[in-house]
């Protein structure tokens, strides 16, 4: 107990903690109602063979899990979930972070810029996916229409349909979309960069790239964490664009385990299945997340960051 | 670890598991409070190929509503591809429509009616005599339950641009060999020889059923659907073949499994394309966009015509879970109505699965050489080949579809499809 608290009178230390309590009940019952039910109700159905009908399904034990563990469908999932991650963060950090440099001294049309950037993180998945579906089309797409336009129609191809390009194509998309936004958050976070300290690597003779990897991205590491986080995590729970732009085709080339947990569930009636996969992911997300976390904290506690 | 952390953790596991399929349970809508709202009803139908379609139909609805005062339909339509993974959801979450229009066949509404979601019409069909055709009635039968209003009936075959056949002295072909004769004219001609579309999955079905049916006719497709045969059999493996041949050989056009069926029908209407492979469901759709002369055939066989391949379209069901399920009957009373069937027939393009009586009805010479081979199936003249993705379950579908999908960008063979085939039939 500290020192002040000592002094505070029982009455009024009741009143604030009943007080306390009243300012968090709000968001615990929030907690408990739609993060904790939910996370209890995954791994009910994870232990019990539920197909939608059967209100009282059998439990199993554990053989949704390694049914799971010999699903010759789920390792090529998996892989292109990490695909998926690596490139579905490293390319729009590397992307949003180079805008924002480039950007960050920009006075004029600044405006516009940050508005064209951020639009495409606003669209609707389902939108962007359909437009995107019709860029990629093998015949009057216009990506397919300009490399032919230029030459280049050896390239040209069935985006979204070719095993060896549909992933990369749906990941392409996904990155025009996230980009806008860490774009954003960066050249925010880039406003509270001290610039004495750029000026005086400069005159030190850091060139360009020093002065990025030097100065300017350890004083935003934390806010640059935060987006990492943020774009990290939603890699493995990815599953709007590719449900719209392939559906996981063609032949599952394009299927993560949030397509296939989808697919189990409600098209195969599978809801225990499903449920499984979905927790397979979170599973797999949460030591990103925490270690991501964790640093981004203790770089805060340093005073590092802006 | 500390609260913080465990916190952490909890929110980060629970945002995730946001995304889990937990599911529900049909049931979930409120009984409604007063007539009115009893009376009105939602009514699901998968989006036309033509707008002007579905504002037809509204209008339709219309004299329902007049005929019935107090009594409100309102029309929603989906895309058809989104169908089947967003219906299901919405029935299960208790909040689907009260009457929706869906496939009938163990695929489409077996599906539907093994997970306890469609409403059970069998005391609905005693009480209105509702006069569908036998054979039709047995698709939307399950457990001894009649579920719904089969659908219209329809074939699957090859539209063909007359106009560019007979520019490129190309007779309409009468055999497989003649077909690809005739598609690889067009592709020297720099022109779409067969628009195939398969990104959406379902369409490979279609092609199967279509090989496979004039390879080895009705009673060999009913043999394998009824468990008498092996998948992994030659003549399948051969009809697969056959579209992995073309796909090879540059017949189909760039990349079908990027080709959607919208996609593919434009290539046909621009007249880019020679042979656009589908269902007389779009044939209203034909009437209207193509400028010229479009004939309509069954995929050939290696020594001959083929057989089409027929089966039934999407007709009515009522939810399971809806509160409305008195003015849903009463509803689907005038879906199966002589005065509906006739207006389907000379306003859609539709053919119902019950007696209508076409007579003065002024139709497209397309639609009315379907209505002749419709003809022969109901009344059980004719050999049409079943359409197998809706005699078979969700499970085999989706073998079959990713099969088609496989082999058709190089993932699969032949062979390995229907290994796969015959080892998802005997589950």
């Amino acid at each position: 107990m500290s020192r002040a608290n000592a002094h505070v009178p029982p009455a009024t230390r009741r009143a604030q903690t009943r007080l306390g309590i009243a300012l968090i009940l709000p968001l615990m019952v929030m907690t408990v109602v739609f993060f904790l039910f939910p996370l209890v109700n995954a791994i009910y159905y994870a232990f019990v063979d539920f197909n939608g009908i059967n209100l009282s399904p059998p439990f199993i034990g554990l053989r949704n899990f390694t049914e799971l563990a010999h699903d010759p469908a789920v390792w090529p999932a998996l892989k292109n979930n990490v695909i998926w991650i690596v490139i579905g963060t490293a390319a729009p950090l590397v992307i949003g972070f180079a805008l924002a440099l480039l950007m960050w001294k920009v006075k004029r049309g600044s405006l516009a810029y940050r508005v064209a950037f951020f639009l495409p993180y606003i669209l609707p998945q389902v939108a962007i996916g359909v437009v995107w579906g019709w860029i990629y089309d093998p015949t009057r797409g216009w990506l397919n229409q300009v490399l032919e336009a230029v030459g280049l129609d050896r390239f040209a191809g069935g985006w979204l349909g070719d095993a060896d390009t549909a992933l990369y194509a749906v990941l392409g998309t996904a990155v025009w979309a996230t980009t806008g936004f860490i774009f954003l958050i960066l050249l925010s976070a880039l406003r509270n960069v001290d610039a004495e300290l750029v000026d005086a690597s400069r005159i030190d003779g850091a060139n360009s790239l020093q002065r990025v990897w030097y100065i300017v991205l350890p004083q935003i590491m934390p806010v640059f964490l935060m987006v990492t986080t943020i774009t990290l995590v939603g890699g493995f729970s990815v599953f709007d664009i590719i449900f719209v732009m392939t559906g996981g085709g063609p032949a599952g080339a394009t299927e993560v385990l949030g397509t296939y947990a989808y697919s189990s569930a409600f098209q195969l009636n599978r809801i225990s299945y499903g449920t499984t996969l979905a927790l397979v992911i979170t599973v797999l997300a949460i030591p990103f997340t925490v270690a991501l976390n964790r640093l981004q904290r203790r770089l805060s506690l340093q005073g590092t960051g802006a | 670890m500390n609260r913080r952390s465990i916190l952490g953790l909890i929110s980060a596991a629970a945002a995730v598991s946001l995304t889990a399929c937990t599911g529900g349970t049909p049931g979930g809508s409120t009984a409604p409070t007063n007539d009115a709202e009893a009376n009105s009803i939602r009514y699901l139908v998968e989006q036309p190929e033509d707008p002007e379609d579905l504002e037809a139909l509204r209008t339709h609805l219309k004299t329902y509503e007049q005929a019935n005062p107090g009594t409100t339909v309102k029309l929603e339509a989906m895309p058809s591809e989104n169908m089947r993974t967003v219906l299901q959801t919405q029935l299960r979450s208790g909040e689907g429509p009260d009457v929706f229009s869906w496939g009938s066949g163990p695929g489409y509404a077996g599906a539907l009616a093994e997970a306890g979601l469609i409403f059970d019409l069998t005391a609905a069909y005693e009480q209105y005599q509702w006069p569908v055709y036998d054979f039709a009635k047995q698709r939307v039968t399950f457990d001894n339950k009649i579920v719904g209003i089969p659908g219209e009936m329809e074939t699957i075959g090859l539209y063909y641009n007359k106009d560019m056949f007979a520019e490129a002295g190309v007779e309409q072909p009468k055999t497989l060999a003649e077909l690809t004769a005739a598609a690889q004219k067009f592709k020297d001609a720099k022109k779409t020889p067969i628009a195939a579309a398969d990104q959406e999955g379902w369409p490979g079905g279609h092609m199967l059923s279509m090989a496979l049916g004039s390879r080895i006719g009705s009673q060999g497709v009913d043999a394998l659907i009824n468990g008498q045969g092996s998948w992994n059999s030659p003549d399948v493996i051969a009809a697969v073949q056959q579209w992995q041949d073309w796909n090879d050989a540059g017949l189909l056009g760039k990349s079908p499994t990027s080709q959607t069926t919208d996609g593919a029908a434009a290539l046909f209407y621009s007249g880019d394309a020679a042979v656009l492979p589908t269902g007389s469901w779009a044939i209203p759709a034909i009437d209207k966009n193509a400028k010229f002369e479009v004939g309509y055939m069954p995929f050939p066989a290696e020594s001959g015509a083929g057989v089409f391949t027929g089966g039934l379209g999407s007709g009515p069901f009522v939810s399971a879970s809806s509160k409305k399920t008195d003015a849903a009957v009463k509803f689907l009373n005038f879906l199966v109505s002589p005065e509906h069937g006739r207006w389907t027939v000379e306003e859609q393009g539709t053919i119902p699965a019950y007696p209508v009586d076409t007579e003065g009805i002024k139709v497209s010479p397309l639609f009315a050489q379907v209505l002749k081979d419709t003809s022969t199936f109901s009344e059980g003249t004719g050999d049409v080949a079943p359409n197998i993705d809706v005699l078979q379950t969700d499970r085999f579908n989706d073998v079959m579809w990713d099969g088609m999908q496989g082999v058709l960008s190089g993932q699969q063979s032949p062979q390995e499809v229907a290994e796969a085939l015959d080892k998802v039939a005997k589950k």
